[in-house]
């Protein structure tokens, strides 16, 4: 055996030899699997390549699958030519509108790729998952946003425009009793109907509209409003419940937490690529519409 | 090495080459896959599923480790297709079509303005209809009003069939049985999704992890649930995430 420490040229022209081998391997196998580069081979996760450009295995096994209700093992030869012919022919179509610029002209086309390419910024942005704390922090900045919907009860009476004085005994009245019909109709008053039983309080706000809606919201069980002018009646609220929103904590509101921290960070990254996109463009404006 | 390196080279290709639905019985190529997808699980996938895909069903996130599929029927494809192109998540061809309307506010669905809002007493009714179809003891009266809202307007059946079984094609849940995806099954849980609805995501990582990670995750994941297959001889680098 010789001692390992001392040089030997045979050896090291050897390990030379089988460096330079493996070098070579390495270098070749990049030169043609690179993307981008021009192989002879399809790779093993495609069933085609078009003028270097894959057609995706698992995309024909979907077409497959969409086209005959089969997979692999069940098509018939015909099904699988018929399948890899129309995705050969739609890539060569995609590669010549390429050449085309059919983009620049065709506005369906322009249409998908922005939305394609806004689709892609928020694909990106979804894929890193926020650690807990972010999320909490992010509750915790927008907790107004995180509350139950309010539900209330109420009745809307209504009396005629220039019965002012009438309205205010009604209201006056349903402050010491609950509704009655007797007590409406010798006041001239009437329920609006616009709004029934309990319902939330966004419903409410379409069916009363805005002003009365307010006036409705702090009122408490049992609370009557004081008659309220508006062009078409005069109206007093009587409230039979109001159960106001009540906030989520964290656990209840982490869905949404989570939308909505992904929304921001899409609408972010969405506002960074174009300003990016729009700094390294040389876009010129005409004078006239400057 | 090199001889190393080419084999697993040639099992990655097969791998790759192979009808997914074949994989699991092949027990070569499942001894190939199961341990490097393990590694691409935990990468990619355990942050929100749990190591053992057990899922959480306080964040909405399924349990992978049942036979109850959310999506597709748990074939190696159908889980593949989901690794590859996500749940919602924003690539073209991920499973985007149900969202889970928030019945609770003015505008249930952003894609269907005909999607009506409910009432409180509406959001009642049709818990007590999925309390009762699951089984449990609901209020017989609601829960007629709350069957009849589910065929109706609100558009229930439309994603979770008619007869609330759900629709794998499109991700709508069973409704019947007892197996939630998010909360409890409580009467509070099934009414804050139907008041506030669900949408969760699951990311699209074509073009994040090459094309064998991911069938080597898919193949995984259809571990969790159905078994590691054959028996499967000791592949050379298996469990090796070196990619």
């Amino acid at each position: 055996m010789s001692d390992i420490g001392q040089a030997n040229s045979r050896r090291s022209f050897v390990f030379m030899g089988c460096g330079a081998v493996v070098g070579l391997m390495m270098a070749g196998y990049s030169l043609f699997t690179a993307r981008g580069t021009s192989t002879l081979s399809v790779p093993p996760e495609d069933v085609a390549m078009v003028n270097q450009q894959p057609i995706s295995r698992s995309d024909y096994l979907l077409q497959l699958q969409a086209l005959y209700g089969v997979d692999l093992q069940h098509a018939t030869a015909a099904q699988r030519r018929k399948v890899l012919d129309d995705m050969i022919r739609e890539e060569l179509f995609v590669q010549r509108g390429k050449e085309l610029d059919v983009a620049s002209t065709d506005p369906d086309v322009r249409a998908a790729m922005v939305n394609s390419v806004e689709m892609e910024i928020a694909a990106d942005a979804i894929t890193s998952q926020p650690a807990e704390a972010q999320l909490r922090g992010y509750f915790a900045l927008h907790r107004a946003r995180y509350a139950s919907e309010g539900i209330m009860t109420l009745r809307d009476y209504v009396f005629p425009p220039g019965e002012s004085k009438a309205a205010a005994e009604a209201a006056g009245a349903l402050e010491k009793m609950p509704p009655n019909a007797a007590l409406l109709s010798r006041l001239h008053g009437s329920d609006s109907g616009k709004v029934a039983d309990e319902e939330f309080y966004f419903a409410v706000r379409i069916h009363l509209g805005e002003p009365l809606f307010e006036a409705a919201r702090n009122l408490p069980d049992g609370g009557v409003s004081g008659p309220i002018v508006h062009a078409d009646a005069i109206h007093v609220l009587y409230m039979f419940k109001n159960q106001k929103p009540v906030p989520f904590d964290f656990d209840a509101a982490r869905d949404r937490v989570l939308t909505d921290y992904r929304n921001d960070a899409i609408g972010r990254l969405r506002t960074g690529d174009e300003a990016f996109l729009r700094k390294r463009a040389n876009v010129l404006i005409a004078d006239d519409v400057r | 090495m090199a001889a190393v390196w080419v084999q697993l080279s040639r099992l990655e290709a097969r791998l790759l080459r192979a009808d997914p639905d074949a994989v699991p019985g092949n027990a070569a190529l499942m001894g190939f896959a199961l341990g490097r997808g393990e590694a691409q699980f935990e990468t990619h996938c355990a942050a929100c599923h749990g190591r053992r895909g057990q899922g959480d069903p306080v964040r909405g996130v399924p349990a992978l480790n049942d036979s109850d599929w959310l999506y597709g029927t748990g074939l190696v494809s159908d889980i593949e297709q989901v690794i590859k192109y996500g749940i919602r998540s924003y690539h073209p061809k991920a499973w985007n079509l149900a969202i889970m309307p928030a019945y609770a506010t003015p505008e249930p669905s952003a894609r269907d303005a005909r999607i009506p809002a409910l009432s409180p007493g509406n959001v009642r009714d049709l818990v007590e209809f999925l309390v009762q179809a699951q089984g449990r003891s609901a209020d017989g009266a609601a829960a007629a009003r709350g069957a009849e809202l589910f065929a109706g307007a609100p558009g229930c059946y439309d994603c979770h069939a008619t007869d609330g079984k759900g629709d794998s094609a499109i991700g709508a849940p069973n409704l019947t049985d007892r197996i939630t995806l998010y909360g409890d099954g409580s009467r509070e849980s099934l009414s804050m999704s139907i008041s506030y609805g669900r949408h969760g995501m699951c990311p699209a990582w074509v073009g994040r992890i090459n094309p064998a990670g991911i069938r080597e995750a898919a193949v995984f994941v259809y571990s969790l649930s159905h078994g590691p297959g054959p028996a499967a001889p000791a592949a050379p680098g298996a469990g090796q995430a070196w990619r």
